[in-house]
């Protein structure tokens, strides 16, 4: 409950996940002052990371809508749909909308998300030439898939391989060009990696590594893509999935950035009443140690929760970023979080592998501390030791069981008896409460 | 839940005032369990070595297979074989006491038994070879008794009743390797085979558990039938009553509760001792009333029409009238709760088995040489606790029901027939022109997880609504007395219209009350005189005959379940049988085994719908048959 | 504010006997009966686990409902949501795409993968068609109790008087 009436403006730039959070958490501790939302699409928001499911027909449309209809009325929230932030004046606190109109603001919340890179190679203009980031763009990929029997996906990240696997799925033949040595290089190990290229393969998804695109050729539409080998592969649709940039255009120059808006604990820039939040800002990576950018989806939620509590006027200290991510193809699931291929010394790394059930458990461990893991199949036991590994609890004690198959919540009970404090959750005390019978 | 199925109405009385006192039965016990173990009641938890206890996860995310690799299939089906293991041993390890009682006889070392029914004696002799001619029943009595306890030690051959199966059934069972050789060794045979890392083969276990069975059926069961006609007499019809309704406000209520003709018998005797009467009478009783529970009601009963207090979930209702001076118990199906029940009234329970002792009852062992004497003191010791009667506490319902009992596989003949013709053929002929469907066994426990034995009832009455002729025995019979259907008059006014005819042209009622739960051997041989009759069929798996046991719960049900599958009929169980958490091997006793013995199980707690399956059952035989179609009833299209 | 119910679990009583996951699983089958639900295809599924603690040790667990949920904060579709007055922490299922983003964050390890229906994340509903869950009602030891913090650690130190009372003597 607001212990006086506030009369605040809030300006936040951008309507998803961040942007979402901060809405709702503002309006959880002060109800009188404005929000105004503003973002660039013209739809309701709705969910970039679903645009794949959508892609892959497996649901329609409606999925993507995260929210209510009268949710911006719920909110008690004026948005500026299909509207451009063309310019910020952070000294005097105005944002300048589609060359014209000025908001003035008490509190700015950057939630401008990233872009989809792009790649700059020749013939990248033609028409069939795609990134996927938006429903703009998976709406104009679905257009185009009637007249499309070979797809070329340039990128083996997660995007790239969501989009193949979506692809698959349609009935499109898939040739996956990957730039490294192995898939996903940023997300697994190479054990990893292989573990999910031979099965993305056995269900009919090509995959060609250590190679690169080097020209789009076609006459206005796309018939195929030459590789810097010489070889040339034909396709009427390419995606790229290079990854994601930050969007820093409006305040470039005016806050502190690096790949992203530098944001401090309370998810504050350098400047005073300017926040960050989401797939814009980069903030401390507990895991990395650093600096870091981590472009998911719960980071945003949980940076736009934050900073949304900050500018309200709570003081709340974020813990700090991770890097984690979920993937399932074909009915097998990956997972991973933190590091997962550690460079340099001091590490050690706990690994199960039954290559026959396509089990994989990978741990990394610093200083009798998890700092990062993948799995596959098994995935249940991942928030566990992701929880673990944010927490920075000491796991000396059941470092032997880790990546055993029969490791489960019930093993870290003692742990959570022995370092209480350093276990934040209430609900982590509920579950320890009568162990030991002097409790 | 239970409760609410209760019907009886003494119970109801009874319970009623529990409650006010304060005093737990069977049913407050059943609910403090709920809900029991799945894995157990699937049979997927195995205590078979001490690796475990291991359990299945039914539903296939967790374990597989126990720490041995043993699967649901290996692990239901073990536990199976050795419920049925033990079942059989109980119901021959009571054959074996009236086998070394008949020998005592025979030696003249007993007191108070003696030969009743010396043709019986002499048939059965000669079936086991012995030479009957010019011996003296004493003589043949103690052969008789030495041959049939070759039976339990035998390692080798066939048991000697197992040829009383029609040819057709021993064929099968020799193609199966499953004739029992003798009757310890299946049991010890089943025993070993299901330890640890023995037999593995689910289909192989149900080899094991059809023979342990069958030594059951076609042995120890058997036996201790004829042996107790032998010493006891064979039943006759005989009217008596049931319910808690036969205890007396002024007599001296003496209740044997338990299975062994051997104790009843001889406390009924001494309840007649003039001197014993006047004893009672000096302690202002009227007359001393025995009356039973259980097993032992139905050996009393059909021998010697003595009332029937009530069956398995009333043993503790009796005492709760607070108008027992003692419980004799014996053998089997003894609650421990008895002795609980006891400790609130003045009731006192005397154990007299050294098989089965019990905390808080007064042991009085029973030897045959002392018998009578022994039995006289007991009734002495309940004359002397009838002062001890809290008569302000006294609740004894009114509840009692008219009941005709006493048919066999040998005097249903003369019924059936008439004396100087006897014979199946009135039987056989009327299920061939479609009077009576069939013939319906409902038989077995009364069990609180479905009320107090309602279903029983239920079913009986909609298998003679369709023109089934029922044979009863046990606690499912007891039930079905208290609600009258054992009375002729009330059972052909439900009879459907084909069964009616007959029974009142023959003069049986619809319902027959066969015995104790032993005495299921009676069913076996009954049908075996129907093959015998001819034109229904030349196995016992072609007859249109199917049993239920809708209220099991005791292993001798098992027992008694698998012999009549493996003899070739078709068992309906209400709760299933543990072995659910296995679908192969639920799969494989209630359909593929249909092919390799003739009989199969099915599981069906309602009623109404396991009538109707075993109904469909007997249609199928009918159809089989060629039989003409039923002159009165509709048909059922219930597959099983 | 008015503490929400949840299910605790004492860990002194817990014998293992996983009754609580067949209640759980046979209360989510569409017969709700054991062996019918043996049955089904696909075959019913269990939201509670017995987790050991060492030897001899186990506790019942499943969602614990959390305060700040991080599933509800992964969730991509946002299907996963927290009732402000019950503080039940639901999945939407007609919602769920099957990303896993929920699992991937869940401290305890507790929702499961349904790929055997429809893909689905699946987690303790609290029994929505009962007053309390089945779990909590089929413990035969009274393990579990589903009641508010402070009423659990209100009954669980009494109960440790007791214990430590019976000990002195």
């Amino acid at each position: 409950m607001p212990t006086h009436i506030k009369n605040n403006i809030y300006a936040i730039i951008g309507n998803s996940a961040a942007g979402l959070a901060a809405i709702e958490s503002i309006r959880r501790v002060d109800q009188s002052s404005r929000i105004v939302n503003i973002s660039n699409q013209p739809q309701r928001p709705y969910s970039r990371c679903l645009l794949s499911y959508y892609l892959a027909g497996q649901y329609d449309k409606d999925i993507l809508w995260i929210r209510p209809e009268d949710y911006y009325k719920k909110y008690d929230t004026e948005v500026l749909l299909n509207t451009a932030v063309t310019g910020a004046d952070i000294k005097n606190k105005t944002l300048e909308i589609s060359g014209k109109k000025k908001i003035s603001f008490d509190k700015l919340l950057i939630a401008t998300g990233a872009s989809a890179k792009f790649l700059n190679i020749k013939g990248a203009d033609k028409k069939g030439v795609f990134v996927l980031r938006t429903l703009e763009d998976a709406d104009g990929i679905l257009r185009m898939l009637p007249n499309v029997k070979n797809a070329c996906i340039l990128g083996g990240g997660l995007i790239g391989l969501r989009a193949a696997y979506a692809l698959k799925r349609r009935g499109v033949a898939v040739h996956v060009i990957v730039k490294s040595e192995h898939i996903f290089s940023q997300m697994l190990d190479a054990e990893a990696a292989d573990i999910m290229r031979q099965h993305l393969e056995v269900n009919g998804i090509e995959i060609s590594t250590g190679l690169e695109a080097a020209e789009i050729s076609g006459k206005d539409s796309v018939d195929g893509v030459i590789l810097d080998d010489g070889n040339r592969l034909d396709c009427q649709l390419i995606i790229i999935g290079k990854g994601v940039a930050a969007n820093l255009g409006i305040v470039k120059g005016q806050v502190k950035a690096d790949m992203g808006i530098l944001a401090d604990e309370r998810l504050e820039t350098d400047r005073k009443d300017i926040y960050a939040a989401g797939d814009a800002a980069q903030a401390y990576d507990v895991l990395e140690e650093k600096n870091n950018v981590n472009q998911i989806w719960p980071a945003a939620i949980r940076q736009g929760k934050i900073a949304g509590l900050n500018m309200a006027g709570e003081e709340i200290k974020y813990e700090g970023s991770y890097g984690t991510n979920s993937l399932d193809f074909f009915d097998l699931a990956v997972m991973s979080f933190g590091v997962v291929k550690p460079k340099g010394g001091g590490f050690e790394e706990l690994i199960a592998l039954d290559a026959k059930r396509r089990l994989y458990r990978k741990i990394v461990v610093k200083g009798e501390r998890i700092v990062g893991g993948v799995l596959i199949n098994d995935v249940e036991r991942h928030g566990i030791l992701l929880h673990l590994a944010l927490q920075k609890i000491d796991i000396s004690d059941i470092k032997d069981i880790l990546a055993d198959e029969y490791f489960d919540f019930g093993k870290v009970i003692p742990l959570i008896k022995r370092q209480t404090n350093l276990f934040i959750r209430p609900e982590y005390k509920d579950t320890c409460v009568t162990y030991s019978p002097l409790y | 839940m239970s409760r609410k199925k209760l019907q009886d109405k003494a119970n109801l009385k009874v319970l009623e005032s529990a409650k006010k006192a304060g005093i737990e039965t069977v049913w407050d016990r059943f609910e403090a369990q709920a809900p029991q173990c799945g894995f157990g009641m699937l049979g997927i938890c195995c205590r078979m070595c001490n690796m475990g206890p291991c359990r299945i996860d039914p539903f296939g995310a967790g374990p597989k297979a126990g720490a041995c690799g043993a699967t649901a299939d290996t692990i239901a089906a073990r536990d199976m074989a050795r419920a049925t293991a033990a079942g059989s041993a109980s119901h021959s390890d009571h054959a074996r006491d009236l086998a070394m009682t008949l020998i005592a006889v025979g030696k003249g070392q007993t007191q108070g038994y003696a030969i009743r029914d010396p043709f019986k004696l002499k048939r059965v002799a000669s079936e086991f070879g012995i030479e009957v001619e010019n011996k003296k029943d004493n003589e043949i009595a103690l052969q008789l008794g030495q041959k049939v306890l070759e039976e339990f030690g035998k390692q080798e051959g066939e048991l000697v009743f197992s040829k009383r199966a029609p040819k057709k059934q021993q064929d099968i069972w020799k193609a199966q390797n499953i004739i029992p050789r003798g009757i310890d060794r299946e049991v010890v045979e089943t025993l070993s085979r299901t330890h640890e890392g023995m037999d593995q083969d689910y289909k192989n276990l149900v080899q094991t558990t059809m023979r342990v069975a069958l030594a059951d059926g076609w042995g120890g069961s058997m036996i201790a039938t004829e042996l107790s006609d032998i010493l006891f007499g064979s039943p006759q019809p005989i009217r008596a009553r049931a319910n808690l309704g036969v205890l007396r406000e002024d007599e001296v209520n003496v209740i044997i509760h338990g299975h062994e003709p051997t104790l009843s018998d001889v406390i009924a005797t001494a309840a007649q001792d003039k001197e014993l009467l006047d004893f009672a009478k000096a302690h202002g009783a009227k007359g001393i009333n025995v009356a039973g529970i259980c097993c032992t009601a139905n050996e009393i009963l059909v021998r010697r029409g003595l009332p029937v207090a009530g069956n398995f979930l009333q043993q503790e209702l009796a005492i709760l009238t607070g108008a027992i001076e003692v419980m004799v118990v014996d053998i089997q199906c003894i609650m421990p709760g008895v002795t609980q029940a006891a400790k609130h009234f003045h009731t006192k329970v005397i154990s007299t088995s050294p098989k089965a002792s019990i905390p808080g009852a007064e042991a009085i062992p029973f030897h045959e040489d002392k018998a009578l004497d022994t039995a006289k003191h007991i009734i002495k010791l309940a004359i002397e606790n009838y002062k001890n009667r809290d008569r302000s506490r006294m609740n004894i319902p009114k509840e009692s029901m008219e009941l005709v009992a006493g048919f066999t596989a040998e005097n249903i003949f003369y019924h059936l027939g008439g004396r100087f013709r006897g014979s199946y053929k009135p039987l056989n002929e009327n299920i061939i022109n479609g009077r009576i469907r069939g013939v319906a066994g409902v038989v077995g426990c009364d069990n609180p997880k479905m009320g107090s034995g309602a279903h029983h009832v239920e079913l009986v009455k909609e298998l003679i609504k369709n023109n089934c002729l029922v044979v009863q025995t046990g606690c499912a019979a007891i039930e079905c007395a208290k609600e009258g259907l054992l009375r002729p008059e009330t059972a052909y006014e439900m009879a459907g219209d084909g069964l009616k005819e007959v029974c009142k042209a023959v003069g049986i009622p619809p319902v027959l009350h066969a015995g104790s739960c032993v005495d299921n051997s009676r069913i076996l041989i009954a049908c075996c005189e129907m093959v015998k009759e001819g034109g229904v069929g030349n196995g016992l798996d072609e007859l249109p005959v199917a049993g239920a046991a809708i209220e099991w719960m005791a292993e001798k049900a098992m027992a008694i379940g698998w012999y009549f599958v493996s003899s070739g009929l078709l068992v309906a169980f209400g709760t299933p049988l543990r072995v659910t958490g296995s679908q192969a091997l639920t799969d494989y006793i209630t359909k593929d085994i249909e092919n390799i013995v003739g009989g199969k199980w099915t599981f069906i707690e309602d009623p109404i719908e396991c009538a109707h399956a075993m109904i469909a059952h007997i249609d199928k035989k009918r159809k089989a048959l060629k039989l003409q179609p039923l002159l009165y009833a509709q048909s059922f299209p219930v597959q099983v | 504010m008015v503490q929400s119910k949840k299910i605790f679990c004492d860990i002194t009583r817990c014998i293992a006997c996983r009754t609580c996951e067949i209640a759980c699983a046979v209360e989510h089958s569409i017969t709700k009966d054991l062996f019918l639900g043996m049955l089904e295809r696909p075959r019913p599924k269990k939201r509670a686990f017995v987790f050991f603690l060492e030897r001899d040790v186990s506790r019942s667990t499943a969602c614990q409902h959390c305060e700040e949920p991080p599933c509800m904060e992964a969730c991509m579709s946002g299907c996963i949501s927290k009732d402000e007055k019950t503080g039940k922490v639901d999945i939407d299922r007609s919602r769920c795409v099957g990303c896993w983003m929920c699992i991937m964050v869940c401290p305890f390890g507790i929702i499961s993968r349904d790929i055997t229906d429809k893909n689905k994340a699946l987690k303790c509903d609290l029994c929505p068609d009962r007053e309390s869950p089945a779990c909590v009602d089929a413990c035969p030891t009274k393990t579990l109790a589903y009641e508010s913090r402070d009423e659990f650690l209100k009954r669980i130190k009494q109960a440790k008087k007791v214990y430590a009372h019976s000990h002195k003597k």
